[in-house]
């Protein structure tokens, strides 16, 4: 199932990984960061416009292509490097695909390409998968192309529950690719009577040894559920602060050890943290990796459903290419195909029952394809005016930069 | 002999005479230009976006250009403990590297002298690490010293650290990261004077009756100061704005963010850029203060 | 030496059966060398025959392999070179260059905790004639300022031994003439025992009471500079000190009074008490300036010996005198000096010449004449090897 073969050794191999993915955040990060003020100055440009770019002309019947940015080891690989589905599709339709691992963090990717966006520039992506609120803000700010939903008759196995999100009524902008929980997690080894709650996590047998998503929708809606709030509802600046009030505590208490982003893994396996706020997908390659190690719970005061979702951007001239490939994933057995590989939920029903003819284990997984009973524990974030993401980012960043 | 009384006259030789050139302005201008592209541009626009103010009705990550000045003083206020602890790590690390790396300079360069071969292997096992990307040393030694590896399970089995101890996330791992990562900024340079140091100087010390320490406080210290300098410098400066080992993700903890990670934190995450900027501003002047009296006060200004 | 006061005088300087092995080489043989205290001893020799070395030794800067040294009666063999009561001015005078000139030379009182060292420096300097630049840097001065500020460091020390390594060699001919006279008056002033290393022997010559010429490690000769140039012992001093006319031959005839060699056919008397063989083949000698030049055969004269004819093949001209090559055949080439008493040149190139010289001005060494030369020339390959390791461990040993 891995897409390159790692090296034997776990450590090494960890190490591997991590610097994967670590160039490529330093790569951005020296562009913007340290000494790259041109960057600054290419932000500053533009940071003001108000006025919407308009969507680029479509070439899609003369220009069979699609090029699709996408996160890391977020679709099918075969051991030749190749990607099974894509080439299927490519031989379907005759549209060639230009697949790149470019998203490493929705901030980052939003930084490197937004200059272009707000002039209407083709970014070099017709197709972009990311998280829910970094969606609602490319939609907020007119970056996005409005999708032709009968272009996408599959559109029908789109799980009812993700037919209408708040940061985009009726889908008209985006679609689900793969989603996600946000639980908690606990070393079976060290932890043998597990955890049930959050509140748990702040237990004084834990101090030191807990960690903490450095995505602030995730932690905080963990935090927020598990003191009672309904993250989807309509809640505000009250029940958000008293849920920073309280990580702040248990964080300049010490309890909790450290707040990351995909690094929280590596505390995992080398045992800084005990236990965690972290994402379902990655504790299911965890468990295959280092062996059955971690148990992952949505709990029962709620857990965060995230969906990664395909968007357009606004400069892209091959629209309708991309509504092809939507159309191809919502396929149910290319879906299941998908969601054997990535571990993650896949937002298409009958997905499922697909998967029942591979793999029997696989498809009763409540990872990856969650009954009802877990669905129902889980909550989206709901979504935040551009003036609300600033404060309540601001103040989370607060905690993460410590004082 | 009446040349011999002309040679130890103090005129000074004639200044070359000056010719203005076409082909020097011609050879100087790709320096000028991409000093001007890559230095002067940026830093005026890092300027002005430092003094940004948020756009009316302006969704996250708008700003327009203004002279909103009260940006300095808010990140002043907001990031403070950022930037005293940016110094005061950069400075813990530069002394702490000064430290180990003076012994094994002195070595390399004075003791090992007869030994050519030594001298060229050791200065080989001083740069090797470099040949190892910087990001993937540091993950290593966050594994190396993690809750449950072999150091930190040792340590608390010998009761030299306490059973709720930890390594990494704390002050004392970034530091450690910093120290490491640069240290051997600070070894060439100190190895380079050392190098040179005319060893008859130190005789002449010890036949001046003073004793082996007297020697090195008096004698061999100044005269290894423009070592000392140049490596507490190449320490100090990319020490105090670097955001890579006090970041969470690798030997850092939310309590030891420096001013680095705000930065990036401000830029990435917020995009707020006008604080991003107006620390980078603030960062800037702050260790070009502190250099130019530091330089100052120990006398080797014509390193500047 | 204790800290906080000064030697009350100079101090004897003895060293007993020293030897000094480098890997590889020997650099000192054998020495046994006796300084008295308030003399101004001259250590004479070519580079690489060990002078350095023994300086050195004194120093503390090297350590003997066998043997002692003694100061003032005090074996000082394995103090450290800054519990000895010795200075050095270096050759290079090791200026320390990041402390003024006054600091400079405060530096030793310093550290041994003198009271008011600046004063006390402002003197020393006041003595050297510098007082005036001690706010100055060291390479600000002059090559023959900064070696005064040298001496200036070491003698406000008061030390019981001064060591001169070479203090004057970097200086021009003029500088050098100045400094060896003051070096002499300073010396006689203070009262300090000065052992002075040098390959120049004019130098040694003019300065010291006392000159030992050193030589592959040993003492050739020890004495006043008067006494070995009027009677070297060996050829070496005998051409180091100097210019010589050497001829060997074996004795003929010997009495108490004189001995007779027969050098080619031609018969030289020597005085028995200046020859330091009496039999067998021996090696005498006489000073160019003693020669006498005649333009014809001289009369028959007991106290004075005649060798010639021989034929002029070189005149050079050099104010105060004149310096005549004479070949003799059978015998070689001779060196003449004559004082100009006359205009121009007695003889002419090519000219048929006699000399002649007083009895007792000859000399008659104590080399075996038949031996092969023990002195090779000390630019040789191994000679270079040798001293290049010598100041490359000296460089290090010091470390």
């Amino acid at each position: 199932m891995k897409p390159r073969p790692l090296p034997a050794d776990p450590m090494i191999a960890q190490l591997v990984r991590q610097a994967r993915a670590a160039t490529m955040g330093r790569r951005t990060l020296l562009a913007g960061a340290g000494g790259g003020a041109a960057a600054l100055a290419l932000a500053a440009c533009s940071t003001g416009s108000a006025t919407k770019p308009t969507a680029a002309p479509d070439e899609s019947d003369s220009s069979k292509l699609v090029r699709w940015d996408n996160w890391a080891l977020y679709i099918d690989v075969d051991d030749a490097g190749n990607y099974p589905t894509l080439d299927a599709f490519t031989a379907e339709t005759g549209i060639k695909v230009e697949y790149t691992e470019a998203v490493d963090d929705n901030n980052t990717y939003f930084g490197k390409v937004k200059d272009q966006l707000a002039l209407g520039q083709d970014i070099g992506a017709d197709a972009v998968c990311l998280t829910d609120w970094m969606v609602g803000r490319w939609i907020r700010f007119g970056y996005t192309q409005e999708l032709d939903q009968a272009n996408i008759p599959n559109l029908k196995n789109l799980i009812p529950s993700l037919k209408d999100v708040g940061f985009d009524p009726g889908r008209k902008m985006s679609v689900p690719w793969q989603g996600g929980f946000a639980g908690i997690c606990w070393n079976k080894e060290k932890l043998p009577n597990g955890l049930a709650s959050v509140e748990e996590l702040w237990g004084p047998d834990l101090k030191g040894r807990v960690g903490v998503l450095s995505e602030m929708r995730d932690t905080m809606g963990l935090i927020m559920s598990d003191m009672g709030v309904d993250i989807a509802g309509d809640w505000g600046d009250d029940e958000y602060f008293a849920a920073i009030d309280m990580l702040e505590k248990q964080v300049s208490d010490g309890q909790v050890r450290n707040i990351k982003g995909n690094a929280y893994k590596e505390d995992l396996i080398n045992g800084d943290t005990l236990a965690a706020i972290v994402w379902s997908g990655d504790i299911v390659q965890l468990n295959a990796e280092n062996g059955d190690k971690w148990e992952f719970v949505v709990p029962d005061k709620g857990g965060t459903l995230w969906n990664d979702n395909f968007l357009v951007p606004i400069g892209s001239p091959h629209k309708a290419n991309v509504e092809k490939l939507i159309d191809f994933y919502y396929d149910p057995a290319v879906a299941a195909e998908v969601a054997a590989y990535v571990n993650y939920i896949t937002p298409v029903a009958g997905a499922k029952e697909a998967a029942m003819a591979i793999d029997p284990e696989l498809a009763n997984n409540q990872l990856i394809f969650p009954d009802e009973t877990t669905l129902a524990k889980a909550r989206v974030f709901r979504t935040l005016t551009g003036a609300e993401e600033q404060k309540y980012d601001a103040a989370f960043q607060g905690i993460l930069l410590g004082s | 002999m009446a040349f011999a009384a002309f040679s130890t006259s103090t005129s000074a030789p004639e200044p070359a005479p000056r010719r203005k050139s076409p082909i020097a302005l011609l050879l100087l201008l790709p320096g000028i230009l991409y000093l001007v592209l890559f230095f002067l541009a940026p830093l005026v626009s890092l300027l002005l976006t430092s003094f940004q103010a948020p756009s009316e009705f302006g969704d996250v990550g708008q700003y327009s250009y203004a002279f909103r000045w009260e940006n300095y003083v808010d990140v002043v206020a907001a990031y403070w403990p950022h930037i005293m602890r940016s110094f005061g790590y950069a400075l813990i690390a530069t002394v702490l590297a000064l430290v180990f790396s003076y012994p094994l300079a002195y070595f390399i360069g004075v003791k090992a002298r007869p030994w050519p071969l030594l001298q060229s292997l050791m200065l080989v096992l001083v740069i090797a690490p470099f040949f190892i990307s910087f990001l993937l040393r540091t993950l290593a030694w966050k594994q190396l010293l993690s809750d449950e590896s072999f150091v930190i399970t040792s340590l608390k089995a010998l009761s030299v650290l306490g059973p709720d101890a930890h390594f990494t996330g704390t002050p004392f791992a970034v530091i450690f990261g910093l120290t490491y990562n640069f240290i051997p900024f600070m070894t060439l340079p100190l190895y380079t004077t050392l190098e040179r140091l005319d060893l008859r100087y130190l005789e002449a010390g010890s036949d001046l009756y003073a004793r082996p320490f007297d020697v090195f406080r008096k004698i061999t210290i100044p005269l290894s100061m423009p070592g000392i300098v140049a490596g507490t410098l190449l320490t100090f400066i990319p020490a105090a704005g670097d955001y890579i080992n006090a970041s969470r993700d690798f030997l850092g903890g939310p309590d030891t963010q420096m001013i680095g990670n705000v930065i990036e934190a401000n830029f990435l995450v917020l995009q707020n850029y006008p604080a991003a900027a107006a620390l980078s501003i603030i960062l800037m002047s702050v260790i070009l203060v502190m250099v130019s009296v530091y330089v100052k006060r120990s006398g080797t200004e014509e390193l500047l | 030496m204790s800290s906080g006061e000064f030697a009350s005088a100079g101090a004897d300087l003895e060293l007993v059966g020293i030897q000094k092995r480098f890997p590889g080489f020997t650099a000192i043989e054998h020495l046994d060398l006796k300084i008295p205290a308030g003399s101004f001893f001259a250590l004479l020799g070519p580079s690489g025959c060990g002078k350095t070395t023994t300086l050195r030794l004194v120093a503390g800067l090297e350590e003997p392999t066998n043997g002692r040294i003694l100061i003032g009666g005090t074996d000082v063999t394995h103090q450290k070179s800054f519990q000895r009561p010795v200075n050095t001015v270096f050759q290079s005078y090791a200026l320390f260059p990041h402390m003024t000139v006054l600091e400079n030379v405060a530096f030793g009182l310093r550290r041994r905790r003198i009271d008011d060292p600046v004063a006390k420096a402002h003197e020393a300097l006041r003595l050297v004639e510098l007082d005036h630049l001690a706010s100055r840097r060291p390479q600000q001065l002059s090559g023959g300022q900064q070696q005064r500020v040298a001496l200036a460091r070491a003698i406000v020390n008061r030390p019981a031994l001064l060591l001169l390594d070479e203090p004057l060699g970097a200086l021009d001919l003029k500088l050098r003439r100045q400094m060896q006279l003051e070096l002499k008056t300073i010396q006689e002033e203070v009262g300090l025992t000065f052992l002075h290393v040098t390959h120049d022997q004019e130098e040694a010559m003019t300065m010291a009471d006392t000159v030992a010429v050193m030589n592959k490690g040993r003492i050739e000769q020890m004495g006043a500079p008067e006494e070995l140039y009027e009677l070297p012992r060996t050829a070496f001093v005998a051409n180091f000190l100097g210019q010589s006319n050497l001829f060997t031959g074996p004795v003929v005839g010997s009495t108490s009074e004189a001995i007779s060699v027969d050098v080619a056919g031609q018969k030289i008397v020597v005085p028995a008490a200046r020859a330091h063989r009496h039999t067998g083949e021996v090696t005498i000698g006489v000073r160019p300036e003693k020669l006498t030049l005649h333009v014809t055969e001289p009369v028959g004269d007991v106290a004075r010996n005649t060798m010639g004819p021989g034929r002029v093949i070189d005149v050079s001209f050099s104010g105060v005198s004149t310096q005549y090559l004479v070949e003799v055949p059978g015998i070689g080439t001779l060196i003449v000096f004559a004082q100009n008493m006359a205009f121009g040149p007695v003889a002419h190139e090519g000219s048929e010449v006699w000399m002649s010289w007083n009895i007792e001005h000859g000399f008659g060494l104590e080399d075996d004449a038949s031996a092969e030369p023990r002195f090779e020339a000390d630019d040789t390959t191994r000679s270079i090897a040798t001293q290049k390791r010598s100041s490359l461990l000296t460089e290090l040993e010091g470390a």
